[in-house]
């Protein structure tokens, strides 16, 4: 199939190295200590923190440090055609796990001894790079939480299809089977915290492909810092300041 | 388990009320007539044993027609050590249907809301501050499904209860009404169940006169339901009664 | 649940016994509602409820299949709700499967009427194409994002603006097939049929805090709560479904006194919701 036509126009009418329209919201969830949604182009997804709190389980309390928990799940009506599945499978499973690694290594969980901080995101609507939407809404939830962060993380996809580098895959792109490469960078650190790629990829593409992400990466942090910025002038405004 | 020869099983048909308007069919003329030759207001006969599980702490079991119904109670035992504290007891209730149940084998276990809804039909009955720290289980199996199941559920589990020895407010009695076409049906049957058009479910404490738990569904006018609530209430009231001299001949049994 | 401490379950039972609530509302007033529609495109029909800081999404879609053979002249509609972990952390792994079944056993209960279909908001042999070989099955799926008390009214309240945004594709039967084969259908991408909502009910609960009834109540409210009966009615005023929670038990008389609350108070909430879902629509189609 021909995902990059003749003219480098890809099947949603991008170019190769163009991103789909982001857009975030700052504190949707009312009762969550921090929350936001993150769409990019047709993927929506709902992310809130509750904590830093006392540790529910005892048994997981860490004395030296908090304890970050995450969920993801997935609404029935997420995906293109309805199914009804049970919670906690294995996809769901390991994306909660790589959400809680990627944001566990930029909080400063030490500031935080014997505490909990709970990341729930909720994906409203599913059309490729859900991973990283959702780590940049968590992202955004969590700078709302007003949780201590070494910096923000944020996450974007990239993929070779058709032998073209292509940023930011939806979901018909995605699903083509060809690489397809997630990372997450700390951007003013300029470390990169999550690099996920399955499929293979010749080394000297592969550099190709991860320093687009890492551009895609690069620009949504710059809209991510925007947004906080903004949030950040209309509370002090509020505050009449 | 048929009935003792003897001890003719009681029924509970509610006394007719004096309606306010006139009844749509004379009952000479009726149209149609109940599958099992009831009239609309007459229920099935009910049958009721304590004492049917020796292991639980106390059990019933309950014969309504076809309707068959086993319900044992746990309890009160000390509570999982997962839960938090609690200075009342807790409540635990499960429905469960065999796979012999339905006509059609393994098909009644679409019935997951039938648990909350005895859970929240008990509970107000059950003086849950005289076990602190505990739970009581409730367990009931339906061997065979023959309509109206969860009023049955619900009457058994309160003998059970009762049969335990757990404090209770007043025995808790349950009955449906059916809405086919203009006509209400008492007790419906798994046929007329399957064809009505509204349906109404009344549990209540007979002495106390109060409802625990009330359920519609289908389209109800004022009227209707005035006269719905009034025949669920005075059938309740009656199968009570039953209810209370199937566990007064379990005790001067026991006596003897 | 809530942790309130005694001096604030005494300023609310006070509140409420005052006529006066501690966001400043009466006992029979709802919270502002807000309705967005077409939240989710790639549904047949969605739409946001925002009721305080309590906020649901509907979504509406139809997938062909087979009518039962019980009943060929109908469709089937189905209603589940999930209570996304976003909401309160305790909806974790399964810890809302508990309340999630209840939500969707009481919605079903309240919209869909009897097993014959009598008392439906959506009329059942609406959705079929073929009789007894297609028929439209219609999913309704409910999240609740944020709870602050009284979901059942704002899923009831979404599923109906869900409803109302919902556009069925039109289908047509390709041949006249006969006997037991599948007859071929074509789902036109153009033509959308709509459904008649004004039959929907809506959802109103009274919630009872010491001897008062309140409407709307936030989760704070509820922790206090006696008993609370859920009663949908529609615009006829004819009762479409009852439903009651919290374990004390009611005098029969009390519960006819709800109702005929609950009648009017639903007079108001129509009105208000079917204007708000209008101007959601129109607010749509604009941008």
């Amino acid at each position: 199939m021909e995902y990059v036509s003749p003219e480098g126009l890809r099947l949603d009418g991008r170019r190769p190295m163009e991103m789909r329209q982001i857009r975030a919201e700052i504190g949707t969830v009312a009762r969550a200590d921090g929350s936001a949604v993150f769409e990019m182009g047709n993927t929506k997804v709902i992310a809130a923190v509750y904590g830093p709190r006392e540790v529910q389980n005892r048994s997981q309390q860490i004395s030296d440090q908090a304890l970050v928990r995450c969920e993801y799940s997935m609404a029935n009506f997420s995906t293109g055609d309805r199914r009804r599945k049970p919670k906690g499978d294995r996809r769901s499973t390991e994306i909660s796990l790589v959400i809680r690694q990627t944001m566990e290594a930029c909080i400063l969980t030490h500031l935080m001894p014997r505490s909990q901080i709970d990341i729930f995101v909720q994906v409203l609507q599913a059309d490729g790079g859900t991973r990283s939407a959702c780590i940049n809404a968590a992202t955004l939830a969590l700078a709302d939480a007003g949780i201590p962060m070494r910096d923000i993380v944020t996450s974007c996809s990239a993929g070779y299809l058709n032998s073209t580098p292509l940023l930011d895959l939806n979901y018909i792109e995605d699903s083509a089977g060809g690489p397809d490469v997630t990372v997450g960078i700390l951007p003013k650190l300029d470390k990169v915290t999550l690099l996920q790629m399955d499929a293979k990829l010749p080394l000297d593409i592969f550099e190709n492909v991860m320093g687009l992400a890492t551009e895609g990466c690069k620009a949504v942090a710059n809209y991510i810092r925007e947004v906080l910025l903004e949030n950040t002038k209309q509370l002090e405004y509020r505050r009449g300041l | 388990m048929a009935a003792k020869p003897g001890s003719a099983p009681t029924t509970y048909s509610p006394s007719l009320i004096q309606k306010t308007r006139p009844p749509i069919f004379k009952d000479n003329d009726l149209d149609w007539v109940r599958p099992d030759g009831r009239g609309f207001h007459q229920c099935r006969p009910a049958f009721f044993r304590t004492g049917a599980v020796n292991s639980a702490s106390g059990s019933a079991y309950a014969e309504f027609g076809n309707t068959k119904v086993i319900v044992s109670v746990f309890g009160p035992r000390e509570s999982k050590k997962a839960m938090m504290y609690s200075d009342i007891g807790r409540l635990n209730c499960n429905v469960s249907y065999t796979t012999f149940a339905t006509p059609v084998r393994g098909q009644g276990s679409d019935h997951k809301e039938f648990s909350s809804m005895l859970h929240k039909a008990l509970e107000g009955a059950i003086m849950l501050e005289t076990f602190p720290k505990t739970t009581v289980d409730v367990f009931a199996l339906v061997l065979e499904s023959g309509g109206s199941d969860l009023p049955v559920v619900i009457s058994c589990a309160s003998l059970a209860l009762a049969d335990a020895g757990i404090m209770m407010y007043d025995l808790v009695a349950a009955v449906s009404v059916s809405c086919l076409g203009k006509n209400l049906v008492i007790d419906p049957i798994l046929e007329e169940e399957s064809y009505q058009d509204g349906s109404l479910m009344l549990t209540c404490m007979p002495s106390r006169y109060e409802v625990t738990q009330l359920i519609f569904t289908g389209e109800w006018s004022t009227l209707d339901i005035n006269e719905a609530m009034q025949l669920c209430l005075d059938a309740c009231g009656k199968l009570g009664k039953v209810m209370r001299s199937c566990l007064k001949e379990a005790a001067s049994a026991s006596q003897e | 649940m809530v942790g309130l401490s005694v001096g604030e379950k005494h300023f609310i039972q006070g509140g409420i016994a005052q006529d006066l609530r501690s966001d400043g509302r009466k006992r029979l007033t709802y919270r502002p509602i807000y309705v967005e529609t077409g939240v989710i495109p790639q549904a047949h029909g969605s739409a946001r409820i925002r009721l305080g800081a309590t906020d649901v999404i509907a979504s509406v879609k139809g997938e062909l299949g087979k009518p039962s053979a019980l009943q060929p002249d109908k469709g089937k509609i189905a209603i589940y709700v999930d209570c996304s972990p976003t909401a309160a952390p305790m909806f974790e792994g399964r810890g809302g499967e508990e309340l999630s079944t209840e939500l969707s056993v009481a919605l079903q209960r309240c919209l869909l009427g009897g097993k014959s279909g009598a008392g439906s908001g959506i009329d059942p042999s609406s959705l079929v194409i073929v009789e007894g070989k297609v028929c439209w099955d219609l999913y309704i799926d409910g999240l609740v994002i944020s709870s602050d008390g009284n979901l059942l009214d704002a899923l009831g309240a979404a599923i109906k603006a869900a409803l109302s945004n919902t556009g069925i594709p039109k289908v047509n039967v390709a041949s006249e097939t006969s006997g037991d084969e599948q007859p071929e259908v074509n789902i036109s991408d153009e033509e959308f049929l709509r459904f008649d909502t004004s039959g929907i009910p809506v959802i109103v609960t009274l919630t009872k805090v010491g001897r008062h009834n309140i409407v709307d109540a936030t989760s704070e409210e509820e922790s206090q709560m006696s008993s609370a009966i859920s009663i949908s009615i529609n615009r006829k005023g004819r009762i479409c479904g009852l439903t009651k929670r919290g374990g004390a038990g009611l005098d029969p008389s009390i519960i006819l006194d709800m109702i005929s609350v609950a009648k009017h108070v639903s007079e108001q909430l129509i009105d208000k919701l079917d204007s708000e879902i209008a101007a959601a629509e129109a607010d749509e189609e604009e941008s």
